[in-house]
C-alpha cells in the first residue's frame, strides 16, 4: 500500500494575521496615492478633445516653407451711425472690401470682398473703439477671389459700445518656391549641439570616473585599513552625487554659469562621474581575481599589477559602460534644456510655450530620430565589444 | 634552504587551516603536498610567498625571515619564488609573450613597465622560455585562445621569467585532461631535475605524487600527518590521510 505524502503546509494564525495586515495596509496605501495625485480617469476621456489639434499639429512638423504672403484690408465702422455718413470701402491693388451696412449698432454684419487673391485663406478680425481686437472669422476667398461672409458682431468685454469700429479682412498665402524652413534649420543647429553637448559631458565624465574607480573598488581597497576608508568615502560621494538628479544639477550649474549649453554640459558631467564611476567600480569588482594573485607573486608592485592584471579585464565593460552613458546623456541633454541647459530642449520648450506646436514637432521628431539611432548603434557597438 | 617553523593560519571566519606546520626543505628537493580539498595546502603554499599572511609561525628561506619582510623586500623575495596555478591566472586578453614577460615586472623601472615597453633581451629571454615548453609559435596569440595545457606552459614560463630558486605549484595539472597533465608535471620536473630550481608542489591524484616527488608532505585538517619518500606510503597511511572511506585512483 503506498501512502500520499500530506502536501498541505500547516495553517498558521501568525501567518495569517501577516497577510491580512500586510494586505490592508497595501489598500490604504494605494487608496492614498490615488488620492493625493488627484487621479481623475475621466478627464482623461472628456478632455480628449482638447489634445486633437497639439497631435494634430505634431503630425504635421513645419519642415518645409514658402515665402509668406499678405494683404490687409480695414473698413471703419461707427456706432452710432453719424449724420451724413458716406461708406468708404477700403481698396488695395483693386481689390475691395465693404461692410454692410456701413455703421452701427446692428447684430449682424456682412463683409464683402471682391477681386481678391482666388482660394486664399482669409483671416476675419474685429478691432474695438478701445483698440482690441478679436478674430471672429476664418474663411476662403472662391475661384473669383471674392468672399460673402456675414458675420455676428462681436461687443467688446470692456470699453463702451460707441465709436469707431473696424472690421479687417487679412489674406493670407504662400508663393515662391519651397524652402527647408527655419525651424529645421535652427532644430538641426542645437541637436548637433545636443549630441556635443551629450560627447563633453560623457568625456569629462570619463575622465573623472576612470581614476576615481579603482578606489571605489571593494576587492583592490579591501586589502589595507586606508583602503577600505578610502573606499567608503568614495562610494559616499558617488551616492551622494547620484542621488541628485540631473535637472536639479543643471539648474544649480545655470545659477552659477548662466543659461546655455555649458551648464549643460556641466550638470551631465556630474552624474556622468557619478554613474560611470560606480559602473567602473562594479566591472572592477567582477573581475577573475586569479591574474591578480599571479602577477603580485611575480613581485610586481601594487600598480604593475594594477596596469597588467585589472586594466586588460575591464577595458571591454569600460568602452560598454560608457558608450552606454553617451547614449543616456544625449537622451537626457534634450531634457536638460527645459531648464535653460541648452541643446534642443531649450528651443522645444520655447515652442511649446508660444505654442507653435508645428515648430515643437521638428524638434520632438529630431529627438525621437536621434536618440533611437544613439540606442541602436550603441547596442551594436556594445554587442560587438562584449 | 627553506625552513618553515610552527606556521599557524586563521582565517578571519574563524576557519583554522593551518596548526603547527613544520618542515624544512633542501635546495633541489621535489616536494609533493598531498591531501584532501580544504586540508590546508593551498594555504601553505600562499603562506610561503605570503599571498596569504601567516597569523603565526616562521618561514625563513636561506636565512631571510619572510614573515618579518616588510613591502620591499617582499617583493623582492616573491620575485625570486615562481609561482604556477591551477586555473594558470594567465591575463586572458594579453598576448601570450605580454604575459611571460609579466614574469619579469619584479626586475625592471615600475614606470617602464606601465608603458608596456620591454628591452629586446627580454623579449628574447621571453622566446626562448616558450620555446622551452615547446610554445614559442603561439607567442603572438591571445593567451585564451590556447588550450588548458598550453596555458599552464605559459604559466611556466612566466614563472622562468622569474629566474627563480623555488616554485610553487598549486594543483598544477588539476584543470587538465591526464596525456596533458603528464606533460605539465614533466616541464616541472625538467626545471627541478636541470636547473635545480627547488619545487613545492600541490598534487590531488596521489599516483602523480608518487611519479613526480623526491618527498611526500600530507596534510590533513591543517596539519602534517606524513612527511617522508613515496614509497613509504602504504594502504594504513593512505587512510590516515585521505579517511577511512578513500580508494586509490590510478592516473596514467
Amino acid at each position: 500500500m503506498t501512502q500520499t505524502p500530506d502536501i498541505r503546509r500547516p495553517f498558521s494564525w501568525q501567518r495569517f494575521l501577516r497577510n491580512v495586515v500586510f494586505i490592508v495596509l497595501a489598500i490604504a496605501v494605494y487608496a492614498y496615492g490615488w488620492k493625493v495625485t488627484r487621479i481623475d480617469l475621466k478627464t482623461l476621456i472628456t478632455d480628449a478633445g482638447d489634445i486633437k489639434p497639439l497631435v494634430l499639429d505634431l503630425l504635421r512638423p513645419e519642415l518645409f516653407t514658402r515665402e509668406k504672403q499678405s494683404i490687409r484690408l480695414a473698413v471703419e465702422y461707427p456706432v452710432p451711425c453719424p449724420p451724413e455718413f458716406t461708406p468708404k470701402p477700403a481698396t488695395y491693388k483693386g481689390t475691395v472690401l465693404e461692410v454692410k451696412p456701413a455703421c452701427g449698432p446692428s447684430n449682424k454684419v456682412r463683409l464683402i470682398l471682391r477681386n481678391g487673391r482666388p482660394n486664399t485663406k482669409a483671416l476675419v478680425r474685429w478691432h474695438f473703439p478701445i483698440g482690441s481686437d478679436v478674430v471672429v472669422a476664418q474663411a476662403r476667398t472662391d475661384d473669383q477671389g471674392n468672399l460673402d461672409l456675414v458675420i455676428a458682431r462681436p461687443k467688446p468685454d470692456i470699453g463702451g459700445d460707441e465709436g469707431i469700429h473696424a472690421a479687417e479682412v487679412i489674406l493670407e498665402w504662400e508663393e515662391g518656391p519651397v524652402k527647408i524652413s527655419n525651424t529645421l534649420r535652427t532644430v538641426a543647429d542645437k541637436m548637433v549641439e545636443t549630441i556635443f553637448l551629450a560627447l563633453m559631458a560623457t568625456t569629462f565624465g570619463v575622465i573623472f570616473a576612470l581614476p576615481v574607480s579603482f578606489f571605489g573598488a571593494r576587492n583592490l581597497m579591501m586589502t589595507t585599513p586606508w583602503g577600505a576608508v578610502t573606499y567608503y568615502v568614495v562610494r559616499l560621494v558617488f551616492n551622494v552625487l547620484r542621488s541628485v538628479e540631473t535637472l536639479i544639477w543643471a539648474v544649480i550649474f545655470i545659477v552659477w554659469v548662466g543659461i546655455g549649453p555649458f551648464a549643460g554640459v556641466l550638470a551631465l558631467t556630474i552624474h556622468s562621474i557619478a554613474a560611470l564611476a560606480k559602473l567602473y567600480s562594479e566591472a572592477i569588482e567582477s573581475i577573475d581575481p586569479g591574474p591578480i594573485e599571479a602577477i603580485t607573486a611575480t613581485g610586481a608592485t601594487r600598480l604593475q599589477t594594477i596596469i597588467y592584471a585589472v586594466v586588460p579585464q575591464v577595458i571591454p565593460p569600460f568602452i560598454a559602460f560608457t558608450i552606454y552613458r553617451w547614449d543616456i546623456n544625449v537622451r537626457m541633454s534634450t531634457v536638460v534644456g527645459l531648464v535653460g541647459g541648452g541643446g534642443i530642449g531649450y528651443i522645444l520648450i520655447q515652442y511649446i510655450n508660444l505654442l507653435q506646436y508645428r515648430k515643437a514637432a521638428v524638434a520632438m521628431w529630431a529627438i525621437v530620430i536621434v536618440v533611437s539611432l544613439m540606442d541602436y548603434l550603441s547596442g551594436y557597438v556594445r554587442e560587438k565589444i562584449v | 634552504m627553506l625552513e618553515i617553523r610552527k606556521l599557524n593560519k586563521i582565517y578571519p571566519g574563524g576557519v583554522h587551516a593551518l596548526k603547527d606546520v613544520s618542515f624544512t626543505v633542501e635546495d633541489g628537493e621535489f616536494v609533493v603536498l598531498i591531501g584532501l580539498s580544504g586540508s590546508g595546502k593551498s594555504t601553505l603554499l600562499r603562506s610561503i610567498n605570503r599571498l596569504v599572511e601567516p597569523t603565526s609561525g616562521q618561514i625563513i628561506w636561506d636565512g631571510v625571515d619572510i614573515t618579518a619582510a616588510d613591502h620591499k623586500q617582499l617583493r623582492l623575495i616573491r620575485r625570486n619564488i615562481g609561482m604556477i596555478f591551477q586555473q594558470f591566472n594567465l591575463v586572458k586578453r594579453l598576448s601570450v609573450l605580454t604575459n611571460v614577460l609579466t614574469g619579469r615586472l619584479g626586475y625592471v623601472s615600475q614606470w617602464r613597465s606601465l608603458l608596456n615597453y620591454w628591452s629586446p633581451e627580454e623579449k628574447r629571454q621571453a622566446m626562448l622560455n616558450l620555446e622551452r615548453v615547446g610554445i614559442a609559435d603561439q607567442a603572438w596569440k591571445r593567451a585564451d585562445e590556447l588550450s588548458g595545457g598550453q596555458q599552464q606552459r605559459v604559466a611556466i614560463a612566466r614563472a622562468l621569467m622569474q629566474e627563480p630558486k623555488l616554485i610553487l605549484a598549486d594543483e598544477p595539472v588539476a584543470s587538465l585532461d591526464p596525456a596533458t597533465s603528464h606533460s605539465v608535471m614533466k616541464y616541472i620536473l625538467e626545471l627541478n631535475r636541470e636547473d635545480g630550481i627547488t619545487v613545492i608542489c600541490s598534487l590531488h591524484f596521489l599516483s602523480l605524487a608518487r611519479e613526480y616527488g623526491t618527498r611526500i608532505i600530507a596534510l590533513r585538517d591543517g596539519r602534517i600527518v606524513f612527511d617522508g619518500k613515496p614509497e613509504e606510503i602504504d594502504d594504513r597511511r593512505f587512510k590516515e590521510i585521505y579517511g577511512e572511506d578513500a580508494v586509490q585512483v590510478e592516473i596514467r
